[in-house]
């Protein structure tokens, strides 16, 4: 049975959320994670043994550590794996899961939509919105749910960009549709803030909400659903959808796009296995009770400076550990399908992403020893921290096992090897350490194997991954790329964590896309540093232990060819050749949702209409365009009835700036003339927007900035 | 040219060019006047006005007031005469389509656009734009009732965070935000190296 398949509404029982006792979840935890203690106990063991074998030092100590550490968070994925592969067959062989089937919600459950955005790309963004608004609305319960795109942005231009796109919207979807725009003038606390203004002014008409990202979307069913779910377990605060990633064109992106559809379920069953209404919250596609969430979700500020003080960045673990921490229940909802969302296209926006959690998640190490947090919630808090200490501890691994290498070189001493503890095995060292690295291997690819497997076993899914030849050969190609980008990733990361640790930030600068991905040059900038690691790396192990050259050229192959390997797998034209392959294929791609085509197509025809367009200051047309002038200055107004609202703009432009000499500024020399402040102090001032509309159409063009005669002129025939 | 075209043109710019040198009209010259006529039709354009009849009536009528003030007004410009004139005349009509005074002029003209903008004037009303009343109701209704919600009503309130005691990891910060921690730090370091030069040292004269 296949999560596809688990959304036919006419099959399986109510979905009931209801947690195992304690008991036996507790049962469930202790069974887990002392497979996961008892795996790495024995490969352990048997790597000590290799290590004393040769003789010990203190850095065959540290050595051991870190094999440790690190082995054991790799046995707990293993485990993860293993659980949700046993459940999957078990469910195949009984009843199907169960699912919600209600399709009718309570009048007095109301919901708000809520789209937090932050300089995003406008188009994408409303593509969304409107996609998943018409989804819903074709399920009879739209009346139900309001929509909120709660703006962050900080550029001007897409700020206008997103009243304009707005107004577009609301004209599509009538004007009784209720999709709301709201920007705020300050983006204190970012993401967490921007929800937290959301409910300070509204949350209490709303009985619930549902955060979506950016590049959400989610069929109408899903969020009817969810909505019911709660309405029928008061004790849920909670309750998380599994998204999807889909919409990726990109090589890269569509392996991204595979592991995720392919392997997650697993895991993810593995993980409801034992956290049952003690899950986690992933900052998105996910519902929450409003009032529960207003009363014990208002995020502290951190004590000292960044990176771990001030306003908590990953604010979705702590705000879920807060609500456990208050006996409401968060749930996975690994049973509801039609939640997705879009990944990184390439290699250096996934690293991007990294860098913004990874300083999330180190930061909560501030919080792991808050006192009266669940157990459980410390154990998401460690494994977020640990994804990311992972790689500087890997990078240290293998530091110290060339220290030790070269150390016994150049001492010059011959080795003696003496025998194993465990006698009977009767290995010799190098058969020994083949032992040690198959294990090894093992718990890393064992769950990609039990994937295929389980795919073997269940006839939907193979047909919605294209057929087991394809599943197999995609298997393998992203087992390979991963491989080679493990160890940038582990670079990378290292990197991320040095920087973060010393209260650094990494300038990324803006992205100089060729027309099919990463140019060339934009990825030479960026990984230059990695491919050279490569090239010292493998040299001196050429150099220095060409007998074990072949082991290592995994490590820093991946490394040499990192900017081809970036430049090359985000191109959208090796997407399609892959795809024209039937490779990485996922259920969206071979049985596509109607909101996902509609989706597709609309983007396509915008990205055609985009051609042919000629290029527009968005800033611009918000003083000459007397619809958008309109539409800008009416929400200015609007936004001073809040007093939050008022209140940061009075902040912004204190009384002492005058808003209309900046104006008359702005109309003599154009927005090239002001500070990015002062633009956006006359874009926040409705007086002043509204005079220069008029102004500018009354002024003659000879006194005028060029920029404003050529937006003049462009409302010609 | 037909004659009842003719006879339009001569009852609109009868007077402006009468008695006018060749080459002139009220006092400006033809060019001033096509700029003028540009820098009208173009806002016009900016409103989406497409029909292209109802463009040229629009735009020769402001102009017609245009020249009519431009005797008076030899120091002012040909186009700032008919831009006046055409800001004139919108608001005017906003303020008696809308039923509100003209005295906010400043909000007026916001709604009167986006009034204009909502009620899809451009798609479905353009022969009614500036034409004096009475209009269609549905014309007057869809205008006067034009809202642009972007919220729905609020029902504020604060939300503030509970207490979070970060137990040993606040103290540490504490310690670390008072003066005297960097130099606890650094002296812990500078004993800890002296220690191990201690070490060597001992140890290579044993």
């Amino acid at each position: 049975m296949t999560l596809e398949t688990d959304l036919a509404p006419e099959h399986g029982a109510e979905l009931v959320l209801t947690p195992a006792s304690p008991a036996v979840r507790g049962l469930r935890l202790w069974s887990l994670y002392s497979c996961a203690v008892l795996i790495t106990g024995i490969v352990s063991a048997l790597f000590a043994d290799l290590l004393w074998r040769t003789g010990w030092s203190f850095s065959r100590t540290i050595l051991l550590v870190l094999f440790v550490l690190l082995l054991f968070f790799a046995a707990i994925g293993f485990m993860h794996a293993v659980y949700g592969f046993v459940l999957r067959r078990i469910d195949d062989l009984q009843a199907p899961p169960p699912i919600q089937r209600d399709d009718t919600i309570a009048d007095t459950a109301n919901t708000a939509v809520v789209f937090p955005i932050y300089n995003e790309d406008v188009r994408r963004v409303y593509e969304g919105v409107r996609i998943t608004y018409n989804s819903l609305k074709s399920t009879g319960q739209g009346g139900r749910f309001d929509f909120f795109i709660l703006s962050d942005s900080t550029d001007p231009e897409k700020w206008i960009e997103e009243e304009k796109e707005w107004h577009n919207l609301i004209q599509k979807t009538g004007l009784d549709s209720r999709i709301y725009y709201r920007r705020r003038v300050e983006n204190e606390g970012k993401k967490s803030g921007n929800i937290r203004e959301f409910l300070d002014a509204w949350g209490q008409r709303y009985r619930y909400f549902i955060v979506f990202d950016a590049d959400s979307i989610m069929h109408g069913r899903t969020m009817v659903n969810l909505v019911n779910l709660m309405e029928t377990h008061p004790a849920i605060g909670l309750i998380q959808t599994v998204p999807g990633v889909f919409n990726a064109r990109s090589l890269f992106g569509r392996m991204q796009q595979f592991a995720n559809r392919f392997y997650t379920p697993m895991f993810i069953r593995g993980l409801d296995y034992w956290s049952q209404g003690f899950a986690n919250y992933w900052g998105h596609n996910a519902i929450i009770r409003t009032e529960t969430f207003m009363k014990f979700c208002a995020l502290p500020q951190l004590p000292g400076r960044k990176p771990f003080g001030g306003y908590i960045l990953s604010h979705d673990f702590v705000e879920s550990a807060l609500l456990l921490r208050e006996n409401s229940q968060v749930w996975l909802a690994w049973q509801l399908d039609g939640s997705y969302e879009e990944a990184p296209p390439d290699m250096i926006e996934n690293a991007q992403r990294d860098r913004r959690w990874c300083q999330g998640n180190l930061q909560h190490t501030m919080v792991l020893g808050a006192r009266g947090l669940q157990g459980i919630s410390r154990l998401h808090l460690i494994q977020g921290i640990f994804g990311y200490l992972a790689s500087p501890l890997w990078l240290l691994f293998l530091l110290t096992f060339y220290w030790m290498w070269l150390f016994k070189r150049f001492i010059g001493l011959s080795q003696i090897t003496v025998h194993s503890w465990m006698g009977s095995l009767e290995l010799g060292p190098a058969e020994h350490a083949f032992l040690v690295f198959v294990l090894c291997m093992g718990v890393l690819l064992v769950p990609r194997v039990l994937a295929v497997v389980d795919a073997f076993f269940d006839k939907e899914r193979r047909r919605a991954f294209g057929g087991m030849a394809h599943i197999l050969v995609g298997t393998i190609v992203e087992t390979a790329f991963s491989t080679l980008h493990a160890p940038l990733q582990m670079l990378w990361h290292t990197r991320f964590v040095v920087t973060i640790l010393r209260g650094g930030t990494i300038d990324w600068g803006s992205q100089t896309r060729a027309a099919d991905g990463t140019s060339w040059r934009y990825a030479i900038r960026h990984q230059w540093w990695q491919c050279a690691v490569g090239l010292v790396w493998g040299g001196l192990i050429l150099w220095l232990m060409p007998a074990t050259f072949i082991w290592f050229v995994p490590l820093f192959l991946g490394m040499v060819l990192a900017v081809p390997l970036s430049v090359l797998t985000s191109r959208a034209s090796w997407g399609d050749i892959a795809r024209d392959f039937g490779l990485f294929l996922t259920p969206e791609e071979t049985s596509p949702p109607p909101e996902l085509v509609a989706l597709q197509a609309r983007l396509a025809v915008a990205e055609q209409e985009d051609l042919g367009r000629r290029p527009v200051s968005f800033l611009a047309q918000s003083v000459v365009d007397p619809y958008l002038n309109a539409i800008h200055v009416s929400l200015l107004r609007e936004a001073r009835l809040n007093p939050a609202s008022a209140e940061a703009l009075e902040r912004l432009a204190p009384r002492e700036i005058d808003a209309r000499r900046l104006a008359e500024k702005l109309l003599a020399r154009g927005f090239e003339a002001l500070e990015p402040r002062e633009r956006m102090i006359v874009l926040s001032d409705a007086d002043a927007m509204a005079w220069l509309h008029r102004q500018l159409w009354l002024h003659p063009e000879s006194g005028m900035a060029p920029s404003w005669r050529a937006a003049i002129a462009s409302y010609s025939d | 040219m037909d004659g009842s075209f003719e006879s339009t043109l001569r009852e609109r710019f009868g007077a402006a060019s009468s008695g006018a040198a060749p080459g002139m009209m009220a006092g400006r010259t033809l060019e001033e006047w096509n700029v003028a006529y540009t820098r009208v039709e173009r806002y016009f354009h900016a409103l989406q006005l497409r029909n292209k009849v109802v463009l040229g009536q629009l735009v020769l009528h402001v102009l017609q007031r245009a020249m009519e003030r431009a005797p008076a007004q030899l120091q002012v410009s040909a186009t700032e005469l008919a831009v006046q004139e055409m800001d004139r005349i919108i608001i005017k009509w906003f303020a008696e389509i809308l039923g509100s005074a003209p005295a906010a002029r400043g909000l007026l003209a916001t709604r009167g656009r986006l009034a204009l903008l909502l009620a899809d004037m451009p798609g479905q009303w353009q022969d009614q734009f500036l034409v004096p009343g009475p209009w269609p109701e549905e014309f007057v209704q869809a205008m006067r009732q034009a809202y642009l919600r972007a919220g729905p009503e609020f029902q504020l309130t604060r939300m503030s965070p509970r207490p979070l005691d970060l137990g040993g990891m606040a103290v540490f910060v504490n310690l670390s935000q008072t003066g005297r921690f960097k130099g606890i730090l650094y002296s812990t370091w500078v004993v800890f190296t002296l220690l191990l030069i201690l070490l060597f040292v001992v140890l290579h004269r044993l």
